[in-house]
């Protein structure tokens, strides 16, 4: 079987995940590879929220935002653009491909825009193939503890 | 802390097959399977239809007897169903919080074809949810009074039918329209589809009731600027734009009459000219007019005084000279002279330049003042105690004098010279008729300023006898300060020109240069060519200063220019033999037996001494530049003698700005304030020059060069006619010229010309949006000829000239005034097509459907109606359509590719697709029935509040089946055309379905507040202060005390930001706390 990456898709809940759900309505037919969790603003997207789907064994991280200008809290998705660019440059010097991380403004309107990013992003990502990176992060012999609530991740600190 | 650490939930887990929109691609038996392994989970079931009642029954059942305290619904969008399913928890007694919704719908079953991938991503939603809900806390929702007013934004019927549901509902409204008066493009329509009412009948009176309503503040000429808050709490504030004339305004329309300003009427769609005091409409409500004034144009805003000269050219258009020049004298005491020597720069401001010259504006003035003939200049109001004193009688001292008599100062000039006018007086009468200054400086003595010819003064002996003193003495001596200035044969410019207004001219040889840069150094140059000598004029400026006009005489008379010359030194052994001059690096002589030097006046030191003031280094009276204040109190100075060398208007300019000086100081009013626009500025307006046709601008005619030996005047007056066709050339780019006839009409006293524009802040509870539509433009598909052929019009045109009330009183006819005998009608223009819009309009069939009946019953002219589809869905339309078949008109399916004229007469030519052939038909007239599209602006208004738009342009109702009138911003509405293309009665529908979404949010009488507000948590915060600089609202404060960030829950908008942000992890959002996500994050990706 090819390779199927899995992709963590951060939409915020205005325009983005607005659009996915008009995407849906329209019945357009996109690859079944991002998973999508709801934030209410791409400004919620914590640096450490990338680090973690990509150690989890995520082989893509993809945030959606409104347009510049189009923000429901006037300028989160300007936070997200700032922080996107120093990730993306820190996740490179980590090894990471840049087309691992990807932002895109898509409006509520643009459910088409959602197929077509999607669909485009696990493409890339085939060509690129798995990340591994939480076997590579795993000692040898040792099994994984899943993070729990209780205790915070240790990424945090080295923000 | 999160439960889910201590293990004691109990999730149930429902999959939703919803119907088969789920069911049919996922194996939700399967998904119920899998959930019911996952830790925590009590119970997973599968169910048809989870948002039904016996669904939601099931969960209900399940809480009570499974002792659920947590629930999971995979089905569709949570922005759905989510508060269906919180809604039922809380019925059982369990914080709504303890809830997570998968979207396996929309994001799933709808969008991904293969079965086994589909099922497999919705387990790890599922699971994804299941580990989230584990997390969730209750959390307090906040809830905060609604403000019961509403703000309508939009005076069309949709606006108007929101505002009166409201209002008759008891609540205040506040109706914001953009337009003078409310009705929107339902005021415009003739008859409305299908019963053929008369719109203005049905719309009327509704309008008249909204005017009326004690509840209904109604804004008209009114825009909203910005707006804040929050559902139940906005502050908006709304730009009441000047109308310049207020409330007392009784809609007599006696203004309109002398107004001498037309401008397309934008209610008759161009068809029809309006005056700039206008009211849209007979029946505009409210029935005030409103005068559109753009600001100051170009020509009065460039002008040093200020001259009206937009104004007066207005009125001279239209034969009012007795008007325009009492316009003229406003500003000008002068005009006659200014005719002749001013240098104009309105003419080199003026916008026409942009479509190809400027007006002949000084022209016209001549044509003003020569058509007038004789005048009195106006005289004071009221005469006041105080005199004040003007030394010299040049323009900035007469300027001076005749603001200060005008307010009632008692004013004396002093003049030195036998002679009044100062540097005017030295204008050979080829330019300037001796005559007409004197008649000029008579006018100021009639309205009583005294004039002391032959005068020497001393300041401290005018203080004696005036209490203030403006000193305008010019600058009239010469420099010579060039090597060689000593030489026999160099003269001074003003004794020269002094010994030609004395009749006793200097002797100048065969051959003079003349050294000065503006029009001084031109006059003297044509003097001494009419003495016979040859002229060589030495500038150091590119062109000199003066007017375009005396450029082209001089060198018409044969003067030689020589411009952009550094003079170095003169030439000659005791008496002047040429001159040596630079330019660009070469050095060349020009020769000459005498040379002329006019350029860089000082006062004359006598002169100056005498009056005891102080000097700058370079020799010029020591004055303010703001005020022209001296250091000694109560005297000022202007003109050239503070600024060295001015034009006459500038020096004017000076004389004026000292008058307001000496009035403020008189009044011991503040110096400094509002002086901004004493001197020349740029126009603000901005002027659409691109469709003006070219019309040569009219040159007055001069003199025949041949006829030029004396001092005979050498520019002539323009024709009438020809000036009168020149004032037509006019842009009218302020729209109002500011004539002020209307004011003099004015029973009621309603215009008031200072009223500028207000802000208005208002508090409301709700918004409705119902800002409209714009028709499509038929010259973006330019082989229609919308714009070249006359008889082709747009749907909205024709509207106007099928009215009884339009421009042609309902008839319908060609612009030749000949009644059409076969008309087209053509569907669908810029709708359901891909290169401009690919929406169905919805309305243009039937609107179409609606001219065709009007035409038969109007002229019994052969109508073709050229469609794609006929879409005459909705109440009594197909009937309609079936009507209007038996009416005879004809129908062709296919609309025409292209529309060319040919001998008069238009012709269609297209393919009619149901006989599979061509035609090309000839017609009188074309009616384009264009379709709906958003407002140019709505983009500005979607962002101004924060609502979206669907990819077409239209505002984005919250669903498009279950929210219509909703917005995904809580306690914004959207009614009417906004949305999308509606017709009226569907508008009307959509109106009261708004107001009554506001009225439910008003009557609850309370709103809940963001319950995902962040917080952050002191003994965790470093007061680094990250936080405070990222929210956008101002919802975070650093408590000094404490040294830690503070949220304000009541500002947080809950977008989390912050939480993003904080490096100590201080700051968390509710229900979106880290964990919460890392679990989702965790269990999305989890394998297998």
């Amino acid at each position: 079987m090819s390779f199927e990456p899995k992709i963590v898709a951060f939409f915020c809940n205005w325009c983005t995940y607005t659009a996915a759900d008009l995407a849906g309505t329209s019945r357009m037919q996109y690859a079944p590879n991002a998973r999508i969790i709801r934030v209410m603003c791409s400004g919620r997207v914590d640096p450490q929220f990338v680090l973690q789907a990509f150690r989890e064994g995520a082989d893509g991280v993809l945030i959606g935002g409104c347009h510049p200008g189009d923000c429901h809290y006037q300028e989160g998705n300007y936070k997200a653009l700032r922080r996107y660019h120093l990730l993306a440059a820190m996740l490179e010097q980590l090894g990471i491909e840049r087309e691992r991380l990807r932002l895109e403004w898509i409006a509520a309107s643009e459910g088409e825009k959602v197929k077509r990013v999607i669909d485009e992003m696990t493409e890339q990502l085939k060509k690129l193939g798995p990340l591994n990176w939480h076997r590579e992060l795993e000692p040898a012999g040792s099994s994984r503890s899943p993070a729990t609530g209780s205790e915070r991740p240790e990424a945090k600190e080295a923000e | 802390m999160a439960e889910g650490a201590a293990g004691q939930e109990r999730i149930g887990v429902y999959i939703c097959h919803c119907g088969v929109n789920i069911a049919e691609r996922i194996d939700v038996e399967q998904v119920a399977g899998f959930t019911s392994t996952l830790p925590g989970v009590v119970v997973a079931r599968s169910y048809k239809f989870m948002c039904s009642d016996p669904g939601q029954e099931l969960i209900k059942k399940d809480i009570r007897e499974q002792g659920l305290n947590r629930v999971v619904v995979a089905a569709c969008s949570p922005l759905l169903h989510e508060r269906t399913f919180r809604r039922v928890l809380t019925e059982e007694g369990i914080t709504p919080f303890y809830f997570q919704m998968a979207n396996i719908r929309e994001q799933d079953s709808w969008v991904h074809r293969d079965g086994g991938l589909a099922t497999e991503k919705a387990k790890a939603l599922v699971r994804a949810a299941v580990r989230r809900v584990s997390y969730h806390e209750p959390l307090e929702v906040r809830e905060v009074p609604v403000n019961p007013d509403v703000l309508v934004v939009g005076g069309g019927i949709a606006g108007i039918e929101a505002a009166l549901t409201l209002a008759e509902a008891g609540k205040r409204v506040y109706l914001v329209e953009r337009e003078p008066s409310i009705g929107g493009h339902m005021a415009q329509l003739d008859k409305t589809f299908p019963t053929l009412d008369c719109s203005a009948c049905i719309l009327t009176p509704k309008m008249s009731d909204v005017g009326a309503h004690p509840n209904i503040e109604l804004l008209t000429y009114s825009e909203v600027e910005s707006i804040e808050g929050y559902v139940g709490n906005f502050k908006a504030k709304i730009r009441k734009k000047a109308r310049k004339v207020t409330a007392d305004c009784t809609g007599c329309s006696d203004c309109e009459d002398p107004c001498p300003i037309t401008l397309p009427s934008e209610f008759d769609e161009g068809l029809r000219e309006r005056k700039a005091i206008f009211r849209p409409f007979p029946q505009a409500v409210p029935n005030i007019y409103t005068i559109s004034r753009k600001g100051v144009p170009a020509c009065q805003a460039s002008c040093p005084i200020h001259q009206n000269a937009y104004g007066y050219i207005a009125l001279a258009a239209k034969g009012k000279f007795e008007e325009a020049l009492d316009l003229i004298l406003w500003d000008n005491p002068l005009p006659a002279t200014l005719a002749r020597v001013c240098h104009h720069p309105c003419e080199e401001d003026c916008s026409r330049r942009d479509v190809d010259q400027p007006l002949a504006i000084r022209q016209l003035k001549r044509l003003v003042t020569d058509t007038v003939g004789e005048w009195e200049l106006p005289g004071p109001e009221a005469e006041r105690e105080e005199s004040v004193a003007v030394v010299g009688s040049g323009p900035a001292g007469l300027a001076c004098a005749y603001d200060l008599r005008r307010k009632g100062y008692r004013v004396t000039v002093y003049e030195a010279e036998a002679e009044p006018g100062g540097r005017l007086s030295a204008i050979p009468a080829f330019r300037l008729p001796q005559e007409i200054l004197e008649q000029e400086i008579a006018r100021l003595e009639e309205i009583g300023i005294e004039i002391r010819r032959g005068s020497r003064v001393e300041v401290d002996k005018l203080l004696r006898e005036h209490q203030a003193v403006f000193i305008a003495i010019g600058a009239p001596l010469e420099k010579l300060a060039i090597p060689g200035a000593e030489l026999r044969g160099v003269i001074r410019g003003r004794e020269f020109l002094a010994s030609l207004r004395r009749g006793r001219p200097l002797e100048v040889g065969r051959s003079v240069i003349i050294l000065g840069d503006d029009d001084r150094a031109l006059d003297i140059a044509r003097a001494a060519v009419r003495r016979g000598a040859k002229a060589t004029l030495v500038s150091r400026l590119p062109q000199p200063k003066a007017a375009s006009e005396e450029i082209e005489a001089v060198q018409e008379e044969g003067v030689r220019l020589e411009t952009a010359v550094t003079p170095v030194r003169i030439l000659g052994n005791g008496r002047v033999e040429g001159l040596e001059c630079k330019t660009a690096g070469t050095e060349f002589v020009i020769e000459g037996e005498t040379l002329i030097i006019s350029a860089g006046g000082v006062p004359e030191a006598e002169a100056v001494a005498h009056l005891g003031l102080k000097l700058t280094a370079e020799g010029y009276l020591a004055a303010d530049p703001l005020t022209l204040a001296t250091d000694v109190a109560g005297v000022f100075a202007g003109g050239e003698c503070v600024s060295g060398p001015l034009s006459v208007v500038e020096a004017m300019a000076s004389g004026r700005k000292g008058a307001e000086s000496i009035h403020r100081y008189l009044n011991g009013l503040d110096m400094y304030g509002a002086r901004e626009l004493e001197g020349p500025y740029a126009s603000t307006i901005e002027v659409e020059t691109s469709g003006v046709e070219q019309r040569p601008r009219q040159e007055g005619p001069r003199l025949p060069v041949a006829e030029r030996k004396g001092f005979q005047e050498v520019q002539l007056p323009l024709e009438e006619r020809a000036a009168l066709e020149e004032a037509e050339r006019c842009l009218k780019c302020a729209g109002c010229c500011d004539c002020r006839l209307c004011w003099t009409v004015c029973e009621p006293e309603a215009i008031d010309y200072t009223m500028e524009d207000e802000l208005v802040e208002v508090e409301v509870g709700a918004v409705i949006l119902a800002t409209g539509y714009k028709t499509f433009d038929p010259r973006k598909i330019p082989q229609y000829g919308y714009g070249r052929y006359d008889n082709v019009l747009s749907g909205l045109e024709f509207e106007r000239l099928v009215n009884s009330a339009g421009p042609t009183e309902g008839k319908v006819v060609l612009k030749d005034g000949s009644t059409p005998k076969r008309i087209a009608i053509i569907h669908c223009v810029g709708s359901r097509d891909e290169r401009f819009n690919p929406y169905c309009s919805k309305i243009c069939c039937m609107y179409s459907l609606k001219f065709a009946h009007l035409v038969k019953e109007r002229t019994g002219a052969e109508v073709y109606n050229f469609y794609i589809d006929m879409r005459t869905f909705g109440k009594g339309y197909e009937e309609f359509y079936r009507r209007v078949r038996t009416e005879g008109v004809k129908l062709i399916r296919g609309l025409p590719g292209e529309i060319v004229q040919r001998d008069g007469k238009l012709h269609l030519i297209g393919e009619n697709i149901l006989l599979d052939e061509m035609y090309d038909l000839e017609v009188d007239m074309v009616i384009l029935a264009v379709g709906l599209e958003p407002r140019a602006d709505a983009e500005e208004i979607r962002r101004l509040f924060n609502i979206s738009c669907s990819q077409d342009g239209w505002f984005l109702e919250r669903h498009p089946k279950l929210a219509p009138v909703s917005t995904f911003t809580d306690g914004i509405f959207l009614a009417g055309a906004c949305q999308g293309p509606k017709d009226i009665p569907d508008s009307v529908a959509q109106a009261g379905a708004a107001a009554a979404g506001a009225l439910a949010l008003i009557d609850a009488g309370q709103v809940k507040l963001e319950a995902y507000t962040a917080q952050i948590d002191a003994s965790l915060c470093s007061g680094c202060r990250t936080c405070i600089s990222l929210c956008p609202f101002g919802a975070i404060d650093f408590d000094e005390e404490r040294r830690v960030a503070v949220v304000n829950a009541a500002l947080c908008k809950g977008c989390g930001t912050c939480v993003a942000a904080c490096p100590s992890g201080a700051a968390t959002q509710a229900h979106f706390k880290d964990e919460q996500i890392m679990a989702e994050i965790e269990a999305l990706l989890q394998e297998g």
